[in-house]
C-alpha cells in the first residue's frame, strides 16, 4: 500500500530546500516524509497514512534532523519549509531509527517464518533496512493468547500489534463506524471492538491492508500462499459501478486474495474497499458455478465441452428470417458489448436487436451531459449534495469519500426517499416517491450558491422521476463550478451506454413475436426486474434461448445451449465506471473447468457462425470497438494504463430508449435498493456469509400498524407486474406510507413485482398466514 | 444504569460543553455511581445518553484507572505504593491488607466475602500523611501503621454500602 | 529564615476559606471587582507578564508570556483551563488550596478568563481528589449565586463561568493535551504539536492552560501589583512557591519559600529535618520527574536557574526527601513502575521504554541482574527521551538515569547480589 502522500513535483511555487546535502524542491505544505520519498528518500513510518487524517505522530519511526531544531522532528508531521535543512541519515537519525526499532521489536514476536504478513511486512522490511540487527530483550515478551477472531473474515494477533492506531483511526475517522478501538493503557493497550462484538461494517477488510504488522490478517486467506508463490495483478473491482482499483493475487491462476490498489489511482477511491469486494471472490467457486456446457435438444440434455456446444449454439442461432435478440447483463465488459454490436451489424447475426439490462435514461441525458466529477472533486467541494440512493449500499466506496467531504469541512446533504447511513452525517431533506422535484427546491439555490459544488445522483431514483432530472440539471448547469457525479446501477452501464446499447428494445421484440432467439450475456432477465413479464414473453414466444452466463440461474435452467463464462475475476475486459472512467480489468487467472471469457465465446460463436471478426485478443477486439465507436473516445489498452481513461461526455440520450413507466397500481409505493452486499456476489460467497444482507419488507412503525404487521410477519407484495412474498421488518423513524426492499435477495423475490424497466411501482401488501423466514 | 437516567443527569450539564463529546466521561462516573463498577448494559447507556459508539466508550472508560469494567468490592482501598509512601511503609501496609485478605500481593484483589478490594495506586497527593490510604475517591487516611489500615477494612466491613460509589 | 508575606490568603489568614464570607474577609475577590470595574483585558495581561510569574505545575513558562499566545483577532471562543490534575509524585500543593482556599482559584481562573477573552473556564480535577472536588463544587455554587462568576459579573459586562470537570484517574492528564483530549472525552493521550494549546486548544479553539498554584496567585498579584510580586525572589524566579515536602523527613507538609531565598536544605530543616542520626542521600527536588540531587546539592537556593545549574529543575516542587537508611536503586525501580503504569501508550518509545527498563530495574533489584544491565539501561535512555511528543518519557528517564550517574556504585553492587529491602522510615502515630 501507499505509505506516503503523492507529491506533485510540476507545480508552480516551490519550496526549496536541503535534504541530505543536496537541494530539493516540493509544494508548500508537503509534509517531509512524502517530499522524502518523492526525491527517492524513504523515511520509514509505521502510523502515518495520509489517507486516515492528519499526522498523529505516534510510532516515532520518521524521526529526521532538521537544523535549528532542537531534538529530532516527526517528518510526518513537519511541513517542508523554504531553506531548511534535513538529514534522514546523519548518526542521530539512524540511532533514533534503530532505537525505535528495537523498542518495537522488544515485545513483538519472533514468528515471521509461520506469520501470513511475512515476506511483505513493512515491520520486517524496516527492521532488515532501517533496524538493529540483534535483540537486546532477554525478558518474557508481551503475551496474549492468539489469535482472536474479530470477525469471520478477520483475525487479530494481539502480540504482533506495535499500536499503530492505524486501524482503529480508519474505523473511527474513515468508515465511521464507531467499532474498532484502541482499549486499556500504556503497554496493556489492544485493538478491540466492545466487548464480545464482532468488527462487522462494510469496509472492514482495509484494516488489514493498513495494518503494517501481522497483527490483522484475511481469515479466507489464512495460510493459504506466500508472498513468493503468489503473482499480483493490478485490476478492477466488477462487483459495482464505482470500479475500485485492486491487486489481485493469484496462485496458480486462481484467485487467492483480493486487496486495495492506492497507487496510481490514489486519486480515485484512495486504496478502499468495501468486503463485498475484499472478499467475494471465493463466489466463483460457489457451488452453482458453471463449470461445463450444456446443450438441451431433442436428444435431452448433456453436459458436453465448448466446441460441441458452441457448435449447438450456432445451430440454435441460425434462425430463418426472425431476428435473433442479445441480451446483454449489466456487468457485461465493453468488449462483450462491441461485439454483440458486430454480430448485429454486419455479422454473423445480422439485423439482431441489441439491448442491455439496465434503465432506460432518456430523462438523464441532461444530467449526463454536464462537467462529471471523479471521487477526488469531492474531497475539494464545499458542499455536496446526494440525490437519491444509497451510496452505502449501492455504491459503497463513494460513502467513504462523501464522509472525507464532510471531515474536509464541506457541507453536506442528502435528498431522497430511502433513510441511509449518510443521513446523519450533516443534513437531510426527506421526501416521498414521486415528489423528489419539490424536495430539491431546498438545494438548488445551495448549489448556486456554493463554490464548488458536487452533485451525487441516483440513476434509479432520477430516472423515474423526469421533473426532478431536469430540475437539478438546471441547478448544476447553472454554477460554472459545480460537477455531477453519478449514483449508477449498473457495473458496466455506463460502458454499454457509450456503445449506444439502449436498455430497450429485445423485450418488446419478443413481445411482438419478431425475435427468432435469444443471446443473453452475463443476463439472466428472470431474476431481473419484471423477471415474471420476461417469463411469460418468453413462454408465449417459444424460442430457443443461448445463455453464456458464469453462475446457474432461472435461465440456464431451461436455456438450450448454455456457455459457462468467466467472471470479472479471471476474464479479461474492460468496464467504465460509473463516472464514466474506462478501466482495464486484468487477468492472468484461469476459470473452472470449460469456462471460457464471455468475448471469446461471442468470437468462437462468430467463427462457426461462418463470419469471424478481424480480432483475436481482448486488445483487438476493444482496438477495433474504439475505432468504431465514437463513445469510447478512441482510446486504447495502453491508454488506460493501470489507472483508467474517462470518456467524452455523452452527447446525447442513448437512441432507441425512453423513461422508465411512472407509477402504476394501488397501494403504497415501492422504493428499491439494489444493495451490494446483498447482491449476487455476496450470496455466493462463504466469506461474507456472517453479513449477508437478507431481504425484507421494510415498513415505518405506524404503516406496519396500520396494516396490522409486525416484524417477521410474512406479507404478499402484488403490483401489475407480478408478486412476491417477504418477512416483514417494522423500522422505527421511518418514512410511513411507503414500503422499502432490497433487489438482489435470495429468489429475487422484489423483482418480480418490478415493471421490466425498473419503473415506478406501486404494491398492494396482505399479510400471509405463516411467517416467513428471514 | 439506563440511559433515561443519564439523559436527566446530563441535560443540566450539556450547555457547558461546545462538544457533546465531553458528556461521555461525567456520564462514565455518574453510572458507576450505581453499582460501583460499569456493566455492558451501562457501557450502552451512556453510549445511547452521549451519541457515541458503544465501543468508543468503553475505550475511553479502559482508559482512566478508577473506571471499573469488572466487578470490585462494596468498598475499594487503594494503598498509594508511590516513593513517598514507599520510604514510609507503604509496601507493608500493602502486604499486610493483602494477607489480611488473602490476596495475591502482586495484585491485590477483592476479598472472598467481596467486601473490599485492595488495589495498588499510584501518587495519591497525600504525601504528607504517607503512607496513606484511599476508600474508594472519597476519604484518604494516613499515615498508617500496618495495623491501622487493617482497623480502617474492618471498620469498612461493618459499615453499610455506600448510597453512590464515588470511586 | 525570610519572613514570609504569603500569596495564598489561607496561609495568611491561618485559616481554612472555604465559605465564601470568611473568604471575601480575607480580602477575596477584590482584585476581581477592580479589575472588572477599571481594568482593560489588556492591561490585566501587561499586570501577569510584569509580574514574572511562572507556571508552577512543573514546566515553568512564564504565565503572562503564554497568556499572550491567545489569538487576539480570533473568532473562535476561547477557554481558560485549569490544570488540577496533581498527580506529580511528591506533590499535594494544589490539593490544600483546593481543599482551604477553592475561591482564590475561582477569583483567579476568572480573572485569567476576563484578561483573554473567555467565557468558561474548565477546572480539570484528578479523579482520586473527589473530596476537593466537592469543596469546589460549593464554591463555585456559592461564588456564581453571590455573581463573582456567571452571565455580567459583578454587575458587569463580562460573562465568565466555571466548570469543574473530574478525571478518573490518570497522570497522563496532567500533561496539558492529554488533559485537553480528557476533557472532550476522549482516551487522555497527548496531541502532536504544534498546534500548541494557545492557538489550537479544547475543542480547537484558542486556550490558556495554567495549573492550580498559578492561577491562585493572580488576584494578590493584581491586588498589591506585579511590582510587588516582582520583587520577591530573583529577578527571572520571582514570587513564592509551595514545595511539598515528603518522605524521610520528621514534618512532612506544604512550605510556602520566596523563591531564591531559601536552600534545599532549609526547605528540608523546615520539614522537620532528616531523623537524628540520619544524612540526607537524595532528593527529588521537583516531584519525581526530575534529576536526583545528592547531599552535596543541599545548599543550593531554590529557584528554577539556580536548580537548573546543578542539573534538576523546580518542577512542580514536589521535594521528596530520602536519608541514607533507604535504598536508591529500589527507589528508582519504583518510579519506573510507575512511569510504565502511567505511559499512555501512545508513543512506541515510551510505550516499550518504560516497560523494559522497568524490567532491567526490577531484575537487579532481584539478585538477577547483570553487569551490563547497567550499559543496556544506559544505552536506552537516548532512545526514549526526547524521542516523544510529550515529557512524561522525559520525566522517566531523568529519575533514573541520574541516578545511575550519581549512584552508580550502588546499581554495580545490586546488578552483582540484588537490592535487600531496607526498613521503612515508619509513621510516628496511628492516624486519628
Amino acid at each position: 500500500m501507499g505509505d506516503y502522500a503523492p507529491v506533485d513535483l510540476t507545480v508552480d511555487n516551490q519550496v526549496t530546500f536541503e535534504l541530505n546535502g543536496r537541494p530539493v524542491s516540493a509544494p508548500p505544505g508537503t509534509m517531509l516524509v512524502d517530499a522524502c520519498f518523492a526525491h527517492g528518500v524513504e523515511v520509514p513510518v509505521f502510523c502515518y497514512e495520509p489517507r486516515l487524517g492528519p499526522p498523529i505522530g505516534a510510532c516515532r519511526m520518521c524521526l529526521v534532523e532538521v537544523e535549528g531544531m532542537r531534538g529530532l522532528q516527526t517528518a510526518c508531521s513537519t511541513p517542508v519549509q523554504q531553506d531548511m535543512v534535513v538529514r534522514t541519515d546523519s548518526v542521530a537519525a539512524k540511532d533514533a531509527q534503530d532505537g525505535v526499532l528495537e523498542l518495537l521489536l522488544a515485545n513483538h514476536p519472533l514468528d515471521c517464518p509461520v506469520c501470513d504478513k511475512g515476506g511483505e511486512c513493512p515491520l520486517q522490511d524496516r527492521t532488515y533496512r532501517f533496524g538493529p540487527g540483534r535483540t537486546r530483550f532477554i525478558e518474557r515478551k508481551r503475551h496474549f493468547p492468539k489469535p482472536l477472531e474479530l470477525s469471520t473474515r478477520i483475525a487479530l494477533d494481539r502480540e504482533r500489534c506495535i499500536h499503530c492506531f492505524r486501524c482503529v483511526r480508519f474505523s473511527q475517522d474513515v468508515a465511521q463506524d464507531g467499532q474498532l478501538t484502541m482499549q486499556e493503557r500504556g503497554a496493556a493497550q489492544e485493538i478491540t471492538t466492545f466487548t464480545g462484538d464482532p468488527y462487522e461494517g462494510r469496509f472492514t477488510g482495509n484494516v488489514i491492508d493498513l495494518c503494517p504488522v501481522g497483527a490483522l490478517t484475511s481469515i479466507p486467506y489464512r495460510f493459504v500462499a506466500r508472498p513468493w508463490d503468489i503473482a499480483d495483478t493490478p485490476t478492477v473491482c466488477g462487483v459495482c459501478p464505482v470500479g475500485c482499483n485492486t491487486e489481485m493475487s493469484l496462485r496458480e491462476g486462481r484467485v487467492m486474495r483480493v486487496t486495495g490498489r492506492a497507487n496510481p489511482n490514489y486519486a480515485h477511491e484512495e486504496g478502499w474497499l468495501c468486503d463485498t469486494g475484499r472478499w467475494g471472490y471465493d463466489s466463483v467457486d460457489a457451488p452453482d458455478r458453471l463449470v461445463a456446457p450444456v446443450v438441451r435438444d431433442a436428444t435431452g440434455e448433456r453436459t458436453t465441452d465448448i466446441e460441441d456446444a458452441v457448435l449447438a449454439a450456432a445451430l440454435v442461432l441460425r434462425t430463418e428470417g426472425r431476428p435473433v435478440g442479445i441480451l446483454l447483463g449489466p456487468s457485461a465488459s465493453v468488449e462483450e458489448g462491441a461485439i454483440a454490436l458486430d454480430l448485429a451489424d454486419a455479422g454473423a447475426l445480422q439485423g439482431a436487436r441489441v439491448a442491455r439490462l439496465g434503465i432506460p435514461g432518456a430523462a438523464l441525458a441532461g444530467l449526463r451531459a454536464l462537467p462529471g466529477a471523479q471521487l477526488s472533486d469531492l474531497d475539494l467541494a464545499d458542499l455536496v449534495v446526494v440525490v437519491g440512493g444509497d451510496p452505502g449500499a449501492q455504491q459503497p466506496v463513494a460513502e467513504l469519500r462523501i464522509r472525507k467531504a464532510r471531515r474536509f469541512g464541506a457541507a453536506v446533504v442528502t435528498v431522497g426517499t430511502r433513510p441511509h447511513a449518510l443521513e446523519a452525517l450533516d443534513e437531510s431533506v426527506r421526501t416521498v416517491p414521486g415528489a423528489l422535484a419539490e424536495a430539491l427546491a431546498a438545494v438548488t439555490s445551495r448549489i448556486a450558491e456554493a463554490a464548488r459544488p458536487v452533485v451525487l445522483w441516483d440513476e434509479a431514483d432520477l430516472a423515474v422521476e423526469p421533473e426532478a432530472a431536469e430540475a437539478l440539471a438546471a441547478a448544476v448547469g447553472g454554477n460554472p463550478g459545480a460537477l455531477q457525479l453519478e449514483l449508477g446501477q449498473d457495473v458496466n452501464g455506463a460502458g454499454l451506454r457509450a456503445l449506444g446499447i439502449p436498455a430497450a428494445g429485445v423485450l418488446e421484440a419478443l413481445v411482438a413475436g419478431e425475435l427468432g432467439a435469444l443471446l443473453t450475456v452475463h443476463a439472466d432477465p428472470l431474476e431481473g426486474p419484471g423477471g415474471g413479464v420476461w417469463d411469460a414473453a418468453l413462454a408465449e414466444a417459444d424460442i430457443p434461448v443461448v445463455a453464456v452466463a458464469t453462475h446457474a440461474g432461472r435461465l440456464t435452467a431451461g436455456a438450450d445451449v448454455v456457455l459457462p463464462a468467466l467472471t470479472h475475476w479471471e476474464a479479461e475486459g474492460t468496464l467504465v465506471s460509473m463516472n464514466g472512467r474506462a478501466q482495464r480489468v486484468r487477468t492472468g487467472g484461469r476459470g473452472p473447468g470449460e469456462a471460457a471469457a464471455g468475448w471469446e465465446l461471442l468470437v468462437a460463436l462468430a467463427h462457426r457462425l461462418g463470419r469471424p471478426p478481424a480480432y483475436r485478443t481482448a486488445a483487438s477486439a476493444f482496438r477495433h470497438a474504439s475505432e468504431r465507436h465514437p463513445g469510447l473516445g478512441g482510446i486504447t489498452y495502453d491508454d488506460m494504463d493501470a489507472g483508467g481513461v474517462p470518456l467524452p461526455p455523452a452527447a446525447g440520450p442513448v437512441p432507441g430508449e425512453g423513461a422508465p413507466r411512472a407509477a402504476a397500481g394501488e397501494g403504497l409505493p415501492l422504493v428499491v435498493t439494489r444493495h451490494v452486499h446483498g447482491g449476487p456476489v455476496a450470496a455466493r460467497s462463504a466469506a461474507l456469509a456472517a453479513t449477508r444482507w437478507v431481504g425484507t419488507l421494510q415498513l415505518g412503525a405506524a404503516t406496519a400498524a396500520r396494516l396490522g404487521l409486525a416484524s417477521g410477519d410474512g406479507v404478499r407484495l402484488t403490483s401489475p407486474h407480478g408478486s412476491a412474498t417477504l418477512p416483514v421488518q417494522v423500522e422505527e423513524g421511518w418514512p410511513e406510507e411507503v414500503a422499502f426492499a432490497p433487489l438482489g435477495a435470495a429468489g429475487y423475490p422484489v423483482e418480480a413485482v418490478l415493471p421490466p424497466d425498473r419503473g415506478a411501482v406501486r404494491v398492494v401488501l396482505d399479510r400471509v398466514a405463516a411467517g416467513v423466514a428471514a | 444504569m439506563n440511559a433515561e437516567q443519564l439523559r436527566a443527569y446530563l441535560e443540566p450539564i450539556r450547555g457547558e460543553y461546545a462538544e457533546a463529546r465531553s458528556l461521555i466521561l461525567p456520564a462514565l462516573k455518574y453510572a458507576q455511581t450505581e453499582k460501583g463498577h460499569l456493566t455492558r448494559e451501562d457501557l450502552d447507556a451512556v453510549a445511547g445518553a452521549t451519541g457515541f459508539s458503544r465501543a468508543y466508550v468503553e475505550s475511553v472508560a479502559s482508559f482512566y484507572d478508577r473506571l471499573y469494567l469488572r466487578p470490585v468490592g462494596t468498598r475499594v482501598v487503594s494503598v498509594c505504593v508511590t516513593l513517598s509512601c514507599m520510604l514510609r511503609g507503604a509496601d507493608e501496609v500493602w502486604e499486610h491488607l493483602c494477607d489480611r485478605e488473602g490476596l495475591d500481593p502482586h495484585h491485590g484483589g477483592t476479598s472472598e466475602d467481596g467486601r473490599v478490594t485492595i488495589q495498588e495506586a499510584q501518587c495519591l497527593g497525600y504525601c504528607d500523611r504517607a503512607p496513606c490510604v484511599q476508600v474508594d475517591a472519597e476519604e484518604t487516611s494516613g499515615p498508617l501503621t500496618p495495623e491501622d489500615a487493617a482497623r480502617l477494612v474492618d471498620e469498612l466491613r461493618e459499615a453499610p454500602a455506600p448510597e453512590h460509589y464515588w470511586r | 529564615m525570610p519572613v514570609l508575606n504569603s500569596v495564598y490568603r489561607h496561609r495568611e489568614a491561618g485559616h481554612l476559606l472555604t465559605d465564601l464570607d470568611a473568604y471575601r474577609e480575607a480580602g477575596g475577590f477584590r482584585a476581581l471587582s477592580s479589575a472588572v470595574a477599571d481594568m482593560e483585558p489588556d492591561d490585566l495581561l501587561y499586570v501577569f507578564h510584569r509580574s514574572g510569574l511562572r507556571g508552577r505545575g512543573g514546566a515553568g513558562f512564564p504565565m503572562g508570556r503564554k497568556a499572550s499566545f491567545l489569538p487576539k483577532d480570533s473568532r473562535l471562543a476561547k477557554y481558560v483551563v485549569c490544570n488540577a490534575d496533581e498527580s506529580e509524585p511528591g506533590t499535594f500543593k494544589d490539593r490544600e488550596i483546593m481543599e482551604m482556599n477553592p475561591f482564590q482559584l475561582i477569583e483567579g481562573i476568572t480573572l485569567a478568563g476576563y484578561a483573554i477573552g473567555a467565557e468558561r473556564g474548565y477546572i480539570y480535577i484528578r479523579g482520586e481528589y473527589e473530596h476537593q472536588a466537592r469543596i469546589l463544587d460549593e464554591a463555585i455554587r456559592q461564588a456564581r449565586a453571590a455573581g463573582y462568576i456567571g452571565r455580567g459579573i459583578l454587575r458587569s459586562q463580562v460573562d465568565f463561568d466555571v466548570t469543574l470537570y473530574r478525571g478518573a484517574g490518570a497522570y497522563i492528564c496532567g500533561e496539558e493535551t492529554g488533559l485537553l483530549e480528557s476533557l472532550e472525552g476522549k482516551r487522555g493521550q497527548p496531541r502532536l504539536k504544534p498546534p500548541f494549546p494557545a492557538v489550537a486548544g479544547l475543542y480547537s479553539s484558542p486556550t490558556l492552560i495554567n495549573n492550580v498554584e498559578t492561577l491562585s496567585a493572580l488576584p494578590p498579584i493584581v491586588e498589591r501589583g506585579a511590582d510587588w510580586y516582582a520583587a520577591l525572589g530573583p529577578e527571572k524566579s520571582p514570587g513564592t512557591k509551595i514545595f511539598s515536602v515528603s518522605g524521610h523527613v520528621q514534618r512532612p507538609g506544604n512550605y510556602e519559600v520566596i523563591l531564591g531565598e531559601t536552600t534545599l536544605r532549609e526547605l528540608i530543616e523546615l520539614a522537620g529535618g532528616v531523623r537524628e542520626g540520619r544524612r540526607v542521600k537524595a532528593v527529588w527536588v521537583g516531584g519525581s520527574s526530575v534529576p536526583v540531587l545528592g547531599e552535596q546539592h543541599l545548599d543550593t537556593p531554590l529557584d528554577y536557574e539556580s536548580l537548573n545549574a546543578v542539573g534538576t529543575f523546580l518542577g512542580s516542587g514536589g521535594c521528596i526527601v530520602m536519608d541514607d537508611s533507604g535504598c536508591i536503586v529500589r527507589s528508582t525501580l519504583r518510579l519506573a513502575t510507575f512511569y510504565r503504569h502511567e505511559s499512555c501508550g501512545k508513543c512506541s518509545p515510551c510505550r516499550e521504554g518504560t516497560t523494559w527498563m522497568e524490567k532491567i530495574l526490577q531484575r537487579i533489584v532481584d539478585g538477577e541482574g547483570r553487569i551490563e544491565d547497567i550499559e543496556l539501561l544506559e544505552s536506552l535512555f537516548g532512545r526514549i527521551s526526547g524521542k516523544v511528543l510529550c515529557a512524561l518519557a522525559d520525566g522517566a528517564v531523568a529519575p533514573i538515569k541520574s541516578a545511575l550517574h550519581m549512584f552508580r556504585d550502588d546499581f554495580v553492587r545490586a546488578a552483582e547480589q540484588g537490592a535487600p529491602r531496607p526498613d521503612p522510615m515508619l509513621p510516628a502515630t496511628a492516624a486519628s
